[in-house]
């Protein structure tokens, strides 16, 4: 049973169900209580253990159903097998995988011997005569058996089903077969039998192909994802393709979920606020209750509040995309964000952030703002008069540019005003280091005036920026 | 916990049963988790939408158990002092002062001060004894000596911090008290935490618990429970009600109708003496249902319709 359940809490795993090693043991200790018998109680107590959210509940109920429908056999087995457990631990011997075939065939197929007599002698191979048998639940174990030898749960791309397949069926004793069914074919006699041994062999071709399809889908077929979202991850956003957008607008929402609830709460004790009745009498039992020392309990949720500056101009432009969804998402779970995007002129669009999708949020703003050359001098003169007097000395302003200027006025004196304003200022530029400075970038004008300066061009960088920049603010 | 009552607790179904005949009619999860619960002694954390049942069920176990419930109330701002425990600063600064007068007498006869602490030391910390110790619902859940049903409510509502220190709790059902030290469960309580989700909880006090969440029943269930709880009212007003109930629920309200509101509304049918649901019967009542008015005004030009669709699938 350990193994069952272990099995099938590392197919969990893999489709994304954070599922720890305690819960596993609540999980086993739960269903020595309850048994095995009855499916639907053990559904039940294997999401009430193991699942903790409505979305992890709906994937544990698919994949309990998917996952023991297929158990079925590997449980007879197990059980069947439970004496000769070290021959099954050393069942890529194909040798003995054959002979625990043949006890099997020998077992099961008792009863039928004596109808299929004539045609049993005829057939030599262990499979064949598996086959004329016809005895499913052993046919099943086999597969299953075999399977496991072949690594079937362990496949890396769907590429490699067909080979799997295919491995299984010859340590199941195909080759042997066909040879056989080839010199039993030479002679008319046999006819009959040969066609009906064929027909069953491409029947359990069939059955192995969806068995090596489901473990495919139970152990496999998440991996892949997982590895191609690392791999966005990592990739530069100027190099996303439009096939990817989709995956990545979802990545960058998870990231921005997981920063917001990492840091949006953090509260910090302020100095006066309510009395606290009960600390100061403690603090002053010791002076015969005279109260000499007084305690304050107020604490305070402190919010980091936030402008962000994003260019969305031609230079920019594969860049902003990405940019603007993170912002948009930012603003969704974090409060107090102010957004602004600028080609030239700069405007605010955190109440179009605020009111409408996110895609059309995005394309509204693409539209309205993009595709102008970009002039950082006015824009930072629309920055000054739209919010500078809102900038505090508890406010964080990001700028997530390229500050390539077109050779026109930097205007970094009212840049140098900002950073004296705000409690911090960082200066995210798309491009790297190396390219910085070059042509018609003025970057070297701007960074005096900013706490940090970092080149950003993967989700990565920007998780880990604005993560470090939560956490300190 | 209350091992007197282990012939209570052999199996799910014999809890759904018994739990049936104290007029809470219940799901098989949710019959599995309480006994899962009694048996692994683990707290559950209960979730849903609001109103179909999540409070009842701690009641309900406590009545079957014949234990105490304990509740506590959780909402933003709440502290280990009252949740926890509290000093009795009062009762300790009255017997300070009526004490002073005893301090002579314990003296007498001491030479030199370093004699007379020592003779103080020998008095330990009578002041910060169980005596002077306010138990709140915490603490008095793990001094109930036989067990008892202690249920957090709205554990959602309280702070981040409360939840984490309710760990210890959860997870060895003890506490630590700075001047005292660790106070034990006598008999361990059957722990059941509620959650409305306004704000996602965290991941160790989710790993700490059974995960239940009881979605809103379908109609057979409903059937049975307004039958258990308003079973004056005739069945075949019930099933149009549970019906309707079910074609609201469909539409896209701020708040739909649960299970307490069916049955607030079954007993309002009951003492308006209806006997069939109609248009004019709807509207006057509606307000039992709905608790906005913005829903009421979505739903008002609907209702002919909610009662055709009902019509519809009662008859299939």
């Amino acid at each position: 049973m350990q193994k069952v359940i272990g099995d099938f809490i590392h197919a969990l795993r893999h489709h994304g169900l954070p599922v720890s090693p305690a819960e596993t043991l609540d999980a086993l200790q739960a269903t020595q209580l309850v048994g095995l018998d009855n499916p639907q109680t053990l559904k039940t107590t294997l999401s009430l253990t193991l699942a903790k959210s409505l979305q992890h509940r709906a994937q544990l109920e698919e994949l309990f159903d998917q996952y023991f429908q297929l158990q079925v056999a590997t449980e007879n087995s197990d059980a069947e097998q439970e004496d000769d457990s070290q021959a099954e631990l050393d069942a890529k011997d194909s040798d003995t995988l054959e002979e625990q075939n043949n006890s099997q065939v020998s077992d099961s197929g008792e009863t039928d011997a004596a109808e299929d007599s004539d045609a049993g002698q005829l057939m030599q191979s262990p499979l064949g005569q598996q086959l004329l048998d016809d005895d499913q639940s052993a046919l099943q174990i086999a597969i299953a058996s075999a399977g496991q030898a072949q690594g079937a749960s362990e496949m890396q791309l769907f590429t490699q089903k067909a080979q799997v397949s295919f491995r299984i069926m010859q340590q199941l004793g195909d080759q042997q077969l066909n040879q056989e069914l080839a010199e039993l074919a030479q002679d008319d006699g046999n006819l009959a039998l040969v066609e009906s041994v064929r027909q069953a062999r491409t029947r359990l071709r069939e059955q192995i192909g969806d068995y090596v399809e489901q473990q495919y889908l139970l152990f496999t077929k998440k991996s892949g994802e997982q590895l191609r979202e690392s791999n966005l991850q990592k990739i530069k956003l100027t190099n996303v393709d439009h096939s990817h957008q989709q995956q990545m607008t979802r990545l960058v929402q998870k990231a921005a979920k997981r920063l917001a609830t990492l840091h949006s709460r953090r509260r910090r004790v302020t100095k006066r606020g309510l009395l606290d009745v009960r600390k100061t009498i403690a603090a002053n039992a010791a002076y015969d209750g005279f109260l000499f020392h007084t305690k304050w309990k107020s604490t305070k949720v402190d919010r980091p509040k936030v402008m962000v500056l994003c260019d969305v101009s031609g230079s920019v432009s594969r860049v902003a995309r990405f940019l603007l969804l993170f912002l948009y998402s930012l603003q969704d779970v974090m409060p107090r964000v102010r957004s602004f995007v600028f080609a030239s002129d700069l405007g605010e669009v955190t109440d179009s952030f605020d009111k409408d999708e996110i895609e059309v949020a995005i394309a509204k703003i693409m539209d309205e703002w993009a595709n102008r050359p970009t002039d950082y001098g006015v824009a930072l003169d629309d920055f000054k008069q739209l919010a500078l007097k809102d900038i505090d000395n508890k406010t964080t302003v990001i700028m997530l540019g390229d500050a390539r200027n077109n050779n026109g006025d930097a205007k970094s004196e009212i840049w140098a005003e900002v950073y004296k304003r705000s409690q911090r200022v960082l200066w995210l530029n798309p491009e790297g280091r190396y390219s910085w400075n070059t042509g018609d970038s003025v970057m070297s004008e701007y960074a005096p005036h900013c706490s940090i300066v970092e080149p950003c061009n993967s989700l990565r960088d920007i998780t880990r920026i604005l993560g470090s920049l939560l956490q300190r603010a | 916990m209350i091992i007197k009552h282990k012939n209570k607790i052999r199996s799910p179904e014999e809890i759904r049963n018994n739990f049936e005949k104290l007029g809470y009619i219940c799901s098989d999860a949710i019959a599995t988790a309480v006994y899962l619960a009694c048996q692994l002694q683990k707290p559950i954390l209960i979730e849903g939408p609001p109103g179909v049942g999540k409070t009842e069920l701690a009641k309900k176990t406590a009545e079957y158990l014949s234990a105490p419930l304990i509740r506590m109330q959780c909402y933003e701002g709440l502290d280990e002092a009252k949740a926890l425990y509290e000093w009795k600063y009062g009762k300790q600064l009255l017997y300070t002062q009526l004490l002073k007068d005893q301090l002579g007498d314990v003296m007498k006869g001491a030479k030199g001060l370093d004699e007379s602490v020592e003779r103080l030391h020998q008095f330990g910390d009578i002041f910060y004894s169980e005596e002077f110790l306010e138990t709140r619902p915490l603490l008095q859940a793990l001094k109930e000596p036989d067990g008892a049903i202690l249920l957090i409510d709205e554990i959602d509502k309280a702070d981040q911090e409360f939840e984490a220190f309710l760990l210890e709790l959860l997870s060895e059902y003890q506490v630590s008290i700075p001047e005292i030290g660790t106070i034990k469960a006598t008999s361990r309580p059957i722990v059941m935490l509620t959650s409305n989700n306004t704000r996602e909880l965290g991941d160790a006090l989710k790993r700490r618990c059974l995960h239940l969440y009881i979605p809103f029943p379908d109609p057979k269930l409903e059937q049975k429970i307004i039958a258990s709880q308003v079973p004056e009212l005739g069945d075949e007003l019930r099933d149009q009600l549970v019906g309707f109930v079910k074609e609201l629920r469909q539409l896209a309200l701020k708040k739909v109708p649960a299970v307490s509101e069916s049955i607030d509304w079954a007993r309002a049918l009951l003492l308006l003496n209806v006997d069939e649901l109609n248009r004019e019967w709807v509207e006057t009542t509606l307000n039992l249902l709905l608790k906005f008015q913005d829903d009421i005004e979505i739903v008002e030009p609907e209702i002919n319709q909610l009662l055709s669709n009902m019509r519809k699938s009662a008859r299939h």
